[in-house]
């Protein structure tokens, strides 16, 4: 959206109308204007989707900070109370209190109206902060004294109202439509409210909200009303406002409140129709009466505590959590490993198919959701990434092989990192969005924008109770959706539209464009399901990553939390959490155990290493024997197939026994040294090679003699055994260089025996001949001949006879289209041209449909004939060669 | 990290660090929940399965202390996945339950109505469950008790046993524990079992089962049941029963081929009652001739298959199974769990042998190079025929005779699977040959004259597998087996573990052609012998056959380099 032809006047409906200049700012942009640099610093930190483009001016930042789509993202990031506080302003009367001037009391008297809406010594305490800080984001502005909510704020808090809270009596009046009450019915209403009556209805209205607003007289009214009337109100006091009765029959209740305007008819369809969603509604100021003048039925001003389930030594927090912290590097690095050797493909539409996530998991031995977890932390992590190649398939990354280099904490921060960053969610992974297409990971779809911004916040509440405490996760759920209840409402609406996002995308903050759907009810419901599930996601992820510890924070992640607390979670600059990983690996590292040389060899053939291993010590035993058992120690496995592995990456026997000897806390096992020795005396016993033709001889002179030839060495010669060369050239060279040399060589054939010279005549098995394929048709017989020459001649005969000039026919007897040869068209055309006359056609049309019409020839050229058709009263032009006949026409 | 001796595998497998200062206690803290896999002599690795939990809740265990017994012990912090499974299985368990119900009989009742409806929808089920009594609750038949278990264990939802037994037939039965008493673990594994009710001692050949079998007996004070393997294993029952018991040999009747007595304790073999005529088992009327109140399993792990059938039917008496190892060649541990009971006791091999209730073994397997002809007569014989023909090379004869011969003057054992194979050895050797034809009273008579030191050398085949009680065989030289049977290895290794009068060093022999499928069978079966602590020395045929004859002194002539045991 472009905001600079409408700067000017889009900031008008958020003037102030009546407002003395000396009383306070008149626009937003006033406001805005005579904030200093620091607030206008914090506004656009808070909102910062108003920075792009740059705005040029004050009045462009109001206009822009007042569009729809920012209000209601800057909505999204206010807590349950401050919410609760904008909401109360927007059903707040706007008019001045009816003693007449402006109070120049403060502010203090203002907020009058806004402590009835929201009552409570908490509240009290709360309210001035809470304004403020809508001042700070630029939702509230004007004098101290009288804040006003920003235009499109107040629309969408009211269109309806989260409050319940249904128009003002004067609105329903006014949106009544064809309900609307005549004056004479005003009147009527008046007097069945027992007030004197007035001269138009705009005083018949204020008189009666007069009434409604005055709490005694209110009483006394609703005192006197008959049975089942309050019942009805109260149906209606906390919203939905709007009811549907059967207005032309009203039961005597309904009646009576509609008689005293207590309902007002909204002028809606009974089946439903455009407008509001009932056939009355409940206005505002009655309603406020019956809720004694709270605008919210629950009002929380304090957020609700966050409750610890259980608490743990912070000790066993971190050794649970580093545990699970090794594991994860690990994991990561099982998947990578496996996938660097056998890659799996991109599917068409992005992201891993389901086959290859299922190969994945076995392989992990996780679960399908745990490979999927894996796999987009390595994902966000950058270190896989689709290759990009004509058969795309998943690859590491060159970042891949600087991660593996680091040391097991820096690795570990960085994964860590990345995944309290990311918005990619992996527990989307196996669902299928709203056109029925399964999310697969890596694929598009995954993307949550509230996803950091919960774990962000679920994560610095856990660093906010004792440590070693793990939280009561509906206490923790409670929370989240006090500090943002309007979070990721718009994030489920766009998921539960079927507008996926360009396959491949990466993953990317929130996205920029702004949602068109309104804050209904069921949004509200998608945003709290998604908020729900995102904190459980997050927390499950974070266990399993070894962020958190039996449920609790493990200490060595709190400086990612403050890097990230005091960045944002808009503004992430790399260098900022490039210091707050080093500072986590820092602090994880002494979590973590030593890397150890030694392995315990056990007889059964199998190894323990009972702890992580060095890097190289661990590969090259992963090579000799196979791993069984995989976690906080190592178990292999000596097998034939193994130490054969290993030797064939050409160590010899003595290097494995050295290796083995030096690796072992233990003396070697006899069982083990016997299977080295014994695979290693077999181990290269057989030999196979590739040779295209061979030479054998009985004298191996002759064959020592032809090697030592000159003249063979382009042969490549090799004796494989005394009596027998081999060589790479075919057989039939072989033979001629070999003759060429002098010797008399003999070819064999596979069996052994001795290929006769002469060779054999080929025959093909019986076929018949090709049947012949002429150029052209075969040339005709005499008769045939004669009977084309009796063809020709009759026709030319029939031609000369019609020398004799033969009067165009008038129109056919039966109306057929006339016909005539081509030349005399030709010419008949031509006359009709010089005499302009018209002229009566049969035409052939290209589908083959003749008709006949009647043109004035013009020009006659090219095969083509133009004239001004009289049939279809315009000028067309005809092939000649689809006119069948012409005749002139009769002059009548 | 605390530096605990337990390592937990994110594959559920504990290693356990042998030489750890806190590893007997771990291992008496983790031993109710996880099963011992692998004992070799470092690092002995557990596995915690399902059974395993389920077994452990059986006796009481709740999730919470395994958990903190994997916490207390483990060096480092255990996988969160781990624990949270461990609780998730373990609360498996219980959810449903069979009981007595004071009008309905059998019920099968759930706290927790979902598991319940789950259960009920499978196909399995329906058959086995009567009317629904009420939404918790639903009758089972009687009859369907063993049955049903079996599939809800099938299913994952184990119940839990509640309904009982029945005491069955009183008879007075009393240990005479005069010259002898019950071993320390022994008494262990029967206060188990009855505090259990029904279920699986686990103990090594040679660790006394059949007194095991007796204190149970002794407990029970009721009519009892035996099954065994066969005849020579049911007369040795008897014998022993006789000699530690207040039974007399009137009271014990045999139920065999021969014979079909039924007395107050029965014992049966398992041959009999699995024969069928007609289809029909005829001898099945055995189980119900009387009201048994106990009945004992020899050598579960062979169980055949029938009797996992009629052990279904009864369900409502206490059952006793015996064994040396769970592992079954046909992978049906689950039946014995449901059918016969969970694991009650079990003690590594090595343990029980430390404390000297079993001989220490010498293993050795001798690697025989097979000559030129041979090879080749192996490269091109038929795949089936493969085994048998590398198994029964006449280079593996001379060794074997060589090894007879330099453990001449002991009690000797030479163990194989082929007939033709042991007809040779015994003419070369000069010792007679026990097979599947010869009679009872032959057999018995070779034994008694083995026994009694007249013979110095037995040649057996597979039919002195089992519970042959030979106590002064101290050498067993093995020439082939049942491909690559595990058990089958442990059960020949029993044969010369049986405490020695003069504590005598066992060894056991293990002749294998090098580079055939025979070593490959043979790495097969001596895994489980590995796992249980005995290393196997490995010793080529050219150095004994090269050896001087050291008469009689089997460490001389050991080329290995291990470690020898102590010396006598």
């Amino acid at each position: 959206m472009s905001s600079e032809h409408n700067g000017g006047s889009s900031s008008q409906p958020d003037a102030a109308p009546g407002a003395s200049a000396s009383s306070g700012p008149r626009t937003l942009a006033e406001d805005l204007r005579a904030r200093d640099d620091s607030a206008l610093a914090a506004l656009l930190r808070a909102r910062p989707d108003l920075l792009s483009p740059v705005p040029g001016d004050l009045t462009q930042l109001a206009t822009r900070a007042g569009t729809r789509a920012s209000v209601v993202r800057a909505l999204e990031h206010l807590d349950r109370f401050t919410l609760q506080t904008a909401e109360a302003l927007a059903v707040a009367p706007g008019a001045p209190p009816p003693h007449g001037a402006v109070p120049r009391e403060g502010a203090a008297a203002a907020e009058a109206p806004l402590a009835r809406l929201l009552p409570g010594a908490e509240a009290a305490a709360r309210l001035r902060p809470a304004l403020a800080e809508l001042r700070a984001r630029a939702l509230v502005w004007g004098p101290p004294e009288r804040p006003r909510l920003v235009r499109t704020a107040r629309e969408l808090l009211t269109s309806p109202s989260p409050t319940g809270l249904g128009p003002t009596l004067a609105e329903a009046v006014a949106a009544a439509g064809p309900a609307k009450p005549a004056p004479s019915r005003l009147q009527e209403m008046l007097a069945a409210a027992g007030l004197a009556g007035t001269h138009d209805p705009v005083s018949a209205l204020a008189a009666l909200t007069a009434l409604f607003d005055d709490p005694g007289r209110m009483a006394e009214l609703l005192a006197s009303a008959p049975a089942g009337a309050e019942a009805v109100l109260r149906k209606l006091e906390w919203g939905p406002p709007y009811g549907t009765v059967d207005l032309e029959a009203p039961p005597p209740a309904v009646r009576w409140l509609l008689d005293r305007a207590l309902l007002v008819p909204t002028g809606a369809e009974p089946g439903g129709g455009p407008g509001a969603p009932g056939s009355v509604v409940l206005p505002r100021e009655v309603a406020l009466h019956l809720r004694g003048g709270r605008a919210h039925r629950v009002l929380e001003p304090t957020a609700p505590q966050v409750a610890p389930a259980r608490s743990y030594e912070p000790a066993t927090v971190d050794a649970t959590a580093a545990g699970q912290a090794m594991a994860a590097v690990a994991a990561v690095e099982e998947l990578l490993g496996l996938w660097e050797a056998e890659p799996p493909p991109v599917l068409r539409a992005g992201g891993l198919g389901v086959r290859d996530l299922k190969r994945t998991a076995a392989a992990l031995d996780v679960s399908e959701p745990a490979a999927a977890g894996w796999i987009e932390l390595a994902y966000v992590a950058g270190l896989v990434a689709s290759d990009g190649e004509a058969d795309e398939v998943y690859a590491p990354t060159p970042a891949y092989d600087d991660w593996l280099r680091a040391a097991p904490a820096e690795r570990w921060a960085a994964l860590a990192a990345a995944w309290y960053a990311a918005t990619r969610t992996a527990g989307l992974v196996g669902e299928r969005d709203p056109r029925g297409r399964n999310l697969a990971p890596l694929g598009p779809g995954l993307d949550r924008g509230p996803a950091p911004e919960v774990r962000q916040r679920a994560l610095a509440r856990l660093a906010g109770l004792a440590p070693g405490s793990a939280p009561d996760r509906d206490t923790l759920r409670d929370r989240l959706c006090w500090e943002r209840p309007l979070l990721g409402n718009r994030a489920a609406a766009r998921a539960a539209q079927p507008a996926g996002q360009p396959p491949g995308q990466q993953p990317t903050q929130q996205p920029g464009q702004p949602s068109g759907a309104a804050a209904g009810a069921g949004e509200a419901d998608g945003g709290r399901q998604l908020r729900s599930r995102l904190l459980d996601w997050a927390l499950d992820e974070a266990e399993t990553l070894g962020v958190t510890g039996r449920g609790a924070l493990a200490s060595y992640v709190r400086p990612l939390l403050v890097a990230e607390q005091d960045g944002g979670a808009a503004h992430r600059a790399p260098g900022a959490t490039g210091e707050a990983v080093r500072a986590v690996a820092a602090k994880l590292a002494p979590h973590l155990p030593e890397p150890l040389t030694e392995v315990l060899l056990q007889a059964d053939l199998t190894a323990v290493a009972p702890g992580p291993l060095e890097r190289e010590l661990a590969a090259f035993l992963a090579v000799l024997a196979d791993v069984e058992s995989k976690g906080g120690a190592t178990v292999y496995r000596f097998t034939p197939g193994s130490v054969r592995r290993a030797l064939d990456t050409g160590r010899t026997a003595a290097d494995l026994h050295a290796f083995l000897a030096e690796h072992s806390s233990t003396p070697v096992p006899q069982p083990l040294t016997y299977l080295v020795d014994d695979v290693a005396r077999r181990h290269g016993q057989v030999r196979v090679g590739a040779a295209s033709s061979y030479v054998r001889c009985d004298d191996d002179a002759l064959l020592t003699e032809l090697l030592a030839d000159r003249r063979s060495a382009p042969l490549r010669l090799r004796r494989l055994a005394p009596t027998v060369l081999a060589s790479p050239a075919p057989p039939d060279q072989l033979l001629a260089k070999l003759r060429e040399a002098g010797y008399a060589p003999a070819a064999e054939s596979a069996e052994g025996d001795v290929l006769l010279a002469r060779p054999d005549a080929h025959r093909a098995p019986p076929r018949t001949p090709p049947e012949p394929v002429p150029e052209g048709p075969p040339p005709p017989d005499g008769s045939l001949l004669a009977a084309a020459v009796r063809a020709i001649r009759a026709g030319d005969h029939a031609a000369t006879l019609t020398h004799k000039p033969k009067a165009p026919a008038a129109a056919p007897p039966e109306g057929g289209p006339p016909r005539t040869v081509m030349a005399e068209t030709l010419a008949t055309m031509q006359s009709a041209t010089l005499s302009g006359t018209p002229v009566w056609i049969g035409y052939v049309n290209a589908d083959g449909a003749a008709s006949q019409r009647v043109i004035a020839p013009v020009k006659v050229e090219g095969g083509f004939v133009t004239g001004y058709d009289h049939t279809a009263e315009e000028v067309r032009t005809y092939p000649l060669h689809r006119i069948t006949g012409v005749a002139e026409v009769a002059e009548s | 990290m605390n530096g605990g001796p337990l390592i937990v595998q994110s594959d559920k497998t504990l290693l356990l660090e042998v030489d750890h200062e806190l590893a007997e206690a771990c291992r008496r803290a983790i031993a109710p929940f996880a099963e011992l896999e692998r004992a070799p002599e470092h690092m002995h690795t557990y596995r915690v399965t399902p059974l395993g939990l389920w077994n452990a809740r059986a006796a009481g265990h709740d999730a919470e202390q395994v958990v903190d017994a994997l916490v207390e012990y483990a060096r480092y912090p255990v996988p969160h996945a781990l624990l949270v499974d461990i609780a998730e299985t373990m609360a498996r368990y219980g959810r449903l339950s069979l009981s007595k119900h004071p009008t309905h009989g059998l019920v099968l009742t759930s706290t927790d109505r979902p598991v319940l409806e789950e259960v009920l929808r499978s196909k399995k089920i329906q058959p086995l469950v009567g009317e629904r009594i009420d939404p918790d609750t639903v009758a089972v038949h009687p009859s369907e008790r063993g049955q049903i278990k079996q599939v809800l264990l099938k299913l994952g939802w184990p119940a839990e046993d509640l309904a009982g037994y029945v005491d069955g037939e009183a008879h007075p039965i009393a240990l005479e524990e005069e010259d002898w008493s019950l071993r320390p673990y022994q008494q262990q594994a029967v206060e188990g079992f009855w505090h259990g009710g029904s279920g699986v001692v686990v103990l090594p050949c040679g660790a006394g089962k059949t007194l095991v079998g007796a204190g149970a007996m002794a407990k029970a004070q009721a009519t009892t049941l035996i099954l065994v393997t066969n005849t020579v294993s049911a007369r040795q029952w008897k014998h022993e029963l006789v000699r530690r018991t207040s039974l007399t040999e009137d009271e014990i009747g045999e139920y065999s081929g021969t014979r079909k007595e039924i007395r107050p304790v029965t014992i049966a073999t398992y041959q009999v009652i699995t024969t069928k005529r007609k289809g029909v088992y005829p001898h099945l009327e055995l189980f119900d001739s009387r009201d048994w109140g106990l009945i004992v399993y020899d050598e579960v792990h062979l169980l055949p298959a029938p009797v996992f059938k009629f052990t279904a039917d009864l369900q409502a008496r206490r059952r006793l199974g015996l064994t040396a190892t769970l592992v079954r060649e046909d992978g049906r541990e689950s039946d014995v769990f449901s059918l016969i009971g969970p694991k009650r006791f079990d003690a590594p091999w090595k343990e029980i042998e430390n404390q000297g209730y079993i001989a220490p073994a010498d293993c050795v397997e001798v690697r025989v190079s097979l000559t030129d002809s041979e090879r080749l007569a192996y490269a091109t014989a038929e795949p089936e025929e493969k085994y048998r023909f590398c198994a029964t090379t006449d280079s593996k004869r001379r060794v074997t005779e060589a090894l007879v011969r330099r453990h001449a003057g002991q009690q000797t054992l030479v163990i194989g699977q082929y007939i033709d194979q042991l007809d040779e050895l015994g003419e070369h050797i000069g010792a007679p040959v026990i097979k599947g034809d010869t009679t009872n009273a032959q057999r018995e008579k070779l034994f008694d004259a083995f026994r009694a030191g007249e013979l110095n050398c037995l040649v057996v085949s597979k039919v002195a597998n089992f519970s042959v009680d030979l106590p002064e065989a101290t050498v067993a030289v093995q020439v082939s087996g049942t491909f690559g049977s595990r058990q089958e290895e442990a059960q020949r290794l029993g044969r010369v573990l049986r405490p020695k009068a003069d504590g005598h060093e066992a060894r056991f022999y293990s002749v294998v052609a090098r580079d055939t499928i025979d070593q490959d069978f043979a790495a097969h079966r001596q895994r489980f012998l590995a796992e249980q602590g005995y290393a196997y020395r490995i010793m080529d045929s050219v150095d004994l056959l090269a050896a001087p004859d050291p008469e009689g002194t089997g460490s001389a002539g050991s080329a290995g380099n291990a470690e020898e045991p102590d010396e006598v």
